[in-house]
């Protein structure tokens, strides 16, 4: 009897993260995956119907692995200061653990798997997040505005630090490195714009 | 993974073109034996996956065989 290998699995997973990286949807391939993951073409297709159902899959997962990141210590009924500056944690750890996964992400969310993969993993996220700003809201502790107006200002500030980090250096081309004095000091600016 | 692995048979085949798929969707949907199957035109070996608890991979070879495709098990 055959068995599940997971650590094989999880090279595999691992491996696709890195191909799509690296060389995009249109260039990715079972093939070459099975080659790079030390697996046999077969193996590859007994995990996975074709390379459609491996993207999503890998989409899906990276969604939900997200997701749990997220919600670590996080409650939508926490006061709005100590909630964002909680998901602010979640996220920078997250993108800095995993660029990777981070970078996949971006790639997949761009393209034509986007709507099955966010409707798949981010379902229940999506709500918990509705419920946060509501309850902020309701309690007077956030401005009501649009809510891309409020993920742009709440959460753009941080990715642009997180993208200097990731790539060691600012705009200017000078070093950079994120550190916990620079993200409360653009934390704070954010909470001054957003609350009444 | 929904499915259990050691039901699952992988084959390398010529089943390249819309048409020669159409060829065997009814064979392949007919068939109770087999719960599920997938072909992937895209990939060089058009692989054919099969789920099935009880057909052999000999058996799927001669089903295809008998539509005049080749078939054989993907290494």
């Amino acid at each position: 009897m055959r068995t599940r290998d997971t650590h094989k699995e999880e090279i595999v997973k691992q491996k696709a993260i890195e191909m799509l990286v690296k060389l995009g949807i249109e260039g990715f391939g079972m093939n070459r995956l099975a080659k790079e993951s030390g697996v046999s073409v077969a193996t590859l297709y007994i995990y996975y119907t074709d390379k459609e159902d491996l993207i999503k899959k890998i989409g899906i997962q990276i969604g939900q692995d997200f997701f749990n990141e997220m919600v670590k210590d996080f409650s939508p009924t926490m006061p709005f200061k100590d909630g964002l500056r909680k998901q602010w944690e979640n996220r920078a750890r997250f993108t800095i653990k995993y660029p990777l996964n981070v970078a996949c992400w971006e790639l997949l969310s761009h393209s034509s798997y986007r709507d099955c993969i966010l409707e798949k993993s981010l379902l229940d996220f999506k709500t918990i997040m509705g419920d946060f700003l509501k309850n902020a809201i309701d309690k007077k502790e956030l401005v009501c505005m649009p809510k891309e107006v409020f993920w742009s200002i709440a959460y753009g500030p941080l990715y642009t630090l997180l993208r200097f980090h990731n790539e060691g250096k600012s705009m200017a081309g000078t070093p950079f490195t994120l550190t916990k004095e620079v993200t409360d000091e653009a934390f704070e600016l954010v909470i001054k714009a957003l609350t009444p | 993974m929904e499915n259990q692995i050691d039901n699952i048979l992988v084959f390398a085949t010529n089943i390249k073109t819309e048409n020669d798929k159409q060829k065997i969707i009814e064979i392949l949907d007919a068939n109770s034996e087999i719960h599920q199957w997938t072909i992937d035109q895209e990939d060089i070996d058009c692989v054919l996956r099969i789920v099935s608890d009880t057909l052999s991979e000999e058996q799927i070879i001669e089903l295809l065989n008998d539509q005049n495709f080749k078939c054989s098990i993907l290494e």
